[in-house]
């Protein structure tokens, strides 16, 4: 996970806006510049960041950590302006509607939009690190196949043109890497494993890392014979839990496990523990 | 007419595990129930008695009164492109490279081809309830929003304006780069695109009346519906979940009950490990105890806040995957029976 940018994704509820916050603030407590993006409309990373909510504009969360969130009739307003090169003088907000009405049909442009916002931070000389918050695993193919998907559609035009370089800077795992956060259970291991296999398939982006979230340790011992009532079922659900995990795991190629956290009030706690397991590793 | 029952929550708190347990409890209560769900896992919906994407409700063989469906959104879209355009429009809107596109990319496309289907199955009375299991949302209530956003989408400015202003199914050519707007556009993706799109975008209009009469309907069954919020205690489901709380009211019925999942007895806050437990079994039963404490906080606090219900679903190691072990997640529930949901 050394690159500058990394897009965390992952099934919906498994943990990955607390993964993008965590990753985003254990390496500002080493000292890097490091700016989060929330690519969704949802509000997760706002909140394990300790926020409301957050804005097109950068706001700085804590000495060194940056947050924002890619909100899309902004994004495209900058996008027409210094990518496209929409004229100072021009009335934007008609070209931006007609623009966005046609994105909306088209394939690849709303996304190139969004993902291409990204990719400029990640490519800017502001940040040591660009953690963006991405769409869940089911949405995350059309952003990241965005660039290809522009380039096989469309013929001229200049959009074509800007798609080159995200698509190079995307593909480069020395520069670029996906986080896919995942849960040791059922419904997102199999999700995960799909995705896998698409994104090997399609050589779009380096997997920097596999990452399951909610894993509990061994239960330590079984309790002794003849015990009963809470003790003896708080047991047998842990290691019915353990065991359910360790067979999903299996099924994964994991690089990193995360704890089950016991006890947290909070989703702004939720970050700054994974931040403290992620420290220790 | 069929009563809709809408389960709503965040993503990953087992909606769809509480969708098929009620749909159970209430089948065994001899309420013909329909559960209507998006994406469910392969043992559940094994258990539910469906197979495949797409199909038409079948009833449970091993209890005739359960019937399922399983939502497959880009199959609902041509329905609906089928329902609201000219049978000519709509042959070229399913087979048009962009209808794909915009039915995926509308925020809340699954949510509307969802509503549609509930509305069908509804208004076909063949049953006593329809539960739907909502599909996930970008965070919110998409799902009760989606008929009026996309119809205000189709018929709005936007579309009208890109289009030329004339009226759905005329379509006419005119020389598009001449508008100064449409100039830049044209520049950045290249005529041969825009072009095409705005021919689509002829096409898409003339779905406007049906949908906008269908978004009415709709939005009727919402505020006739009984709904149910279902979260676990864990901090961002919980967000959610009040969220719901404070929108439902405003476009469907305020929650009849928040469904807790994944929730630890109360007993296990006092469970003390007996001496001589090895240190890290010990150290393991403390932190199950504690966990239950918390979660009994956070509970009380909901119920507190919202003066709502509170039904509680026991934490299963493992997934259920027949009927009875579905059937007895809620079975003890007061709330999520008929009765309880006044049914």
């Amino acid at each position: 996970m050394n690159q500058r940018l990394l897009i965390v994704t992952g099934k919906g509820g498994v943990g990955k806006s607390a993964v993008a916050a965590a990753l985003s603030i254990q390496a500002a407590r080493r000292g890097r510049r490091v700016l989060a993006i929330g690519m969704t409309e949802a509000d997760g990373l706002a909140f394990h960041l300790g926020l409301e909510r957050l804005r097109y504009s950068v706001t700085e969360v804590r000495p060194g950590l940056h947050a924002m969130a890619i909100n899309r009739p902004e994004a495209l307003d900058e996008y027409l302006r210094f990518q496209l090169g929409v004229p100072k003088l021009t009335r934007i907000g008609p070209i931006a509607r007609a623009f966005d009405a046609l994105a909306s049909a088209a394939p690849g442009i709303r996304e190139t939009v969004t993902i291409g916002k990204v990719l400029n931070e990640a490519r800017s000389n502001n940040w040591d690190l660009v953690v963006a918050d991405a769409p869940p695993s089911g949405q995350i193919g059309s952003h990241l196949r965005a660039p290809r998907t522009i380039s096989e559609l469309v013929g001229t035009g200049k959009i074509r043109e800007q798609v080159r370089w995200m698509h190079d800077h995307m593909a480069d795992p020395a520069r670029t890497g996906l986080i896919v956060v995942t849960l040791a259970e059922e419904l997102p291991a199999v999700e995960t494993a799909e995705m896998l296999e698409w994104l090997d398939a399609e050589e779009l982006i380096d997997v920097a890392a596999v990452i399951s979230n909610r894993i509990l340790e061994p239960l330590g011992a079984s309790v002794p014979v003849g015990t009963t009532g809470a003790v003896q079922e708080a047991a047998a659900l842990h290691a019915g839990i353990y065991r359910e995990q360790q067979r999903w795991l299996k099924t994964l190629p994991v690089d990193v496990q995360l704890p089950f956290l016991f006890g947290v009030t909070g989703p702004a706690e939720v970050a700054s523990r994974l931040a403290d397991v992620l420290e220790e590793r | 007419m069929s009563i809709p029952i809408l389960v709503t929550g965040a993503g990953g708190v087992g909606k769809t595990t509480v969708s098929a347990a009620l749909g159970v409890s209430l089948a065994r209560q001899g309420l013909e129930t329909l559960v209507l769900t998006v994406d469910p896992a392969k043992r559940l919906a094994s258990a539910l008695g469906v197979q495949h994407l797409g199909g038409e409700p079948t009833a449970n063989p091993d209890l005739p009164t359960l019937w399922a469906a399983m939502l497959d959104a880009d199959s609902s879209w041509d329905e609906i492109a089928k329902r609201h355009a000219s049978p000519e429009a709509a042959a070229r809107l399913v087979n048009n490279e962009f209808f794909r596109t915009i039915t995926r990319h509308f925020p809340a496309s699954q949510s509307y081809a969802a509503a549609e289907k509930m509305a069908d199955y509804l208004e076909s009375n063949k049953w006593d309830v329809v539960i739907v299991d909502t599909p996930p949302s970008a965070g919110g209530i998409e799902f009760f929003t989606a008929p009026t956003e996309l119809s205000d989408l189709i018929g709005g400015r936007l579309f009208r304006w890109i289009t030329g202003g004339s009226l759905p199914g005329r379509r006419e050519l005119y020389n598009l780069a001449a508008r100064p707007a449409l100039r830049v556009v044209d520049i950045a993706l290249g005529s041969d695109l825009l072009e095409r799109v705005t021919m689509f975008l002829f096409d898409l209009r003339t779905t406007y009346d049906g949908l906008r009469a269908r978004a009415k309907e709709i939005e009727k069954h919402f505020r006739r519906s009984i709904t149910l919020v279902v979260t676990t205690a864990e901090p961002a489901p919980v967000i959610e979940a009040s969220k719901f709380f404070q929108a439902l009211p405003d476009v469907a019925q305020p929650p009849k009950a928040v469904i807790f999942n994944r929730v630890l007895p109360v007993a296990w806050e006092k469970a003390e490990a007996p001496d001589g437990t090895p240190r890290l079994l010990a150290r393991n039963l403390a932190l199950w105890a504690r966990e239950a404490r918390r979660q009994e906080q956070v509970r009380d606090e909901f119920a507190a806040r919202y003066r709502t219900n509170v039904a509680q679903i026991g934490w299963q190691a493992t997934a259920p995957t027949d009927l009875d072990a579905l059937g007895s997640l809620i079975a003890d529930v007061p709330a999520l029976t008929a009765k309880g949901l006044g049914l």
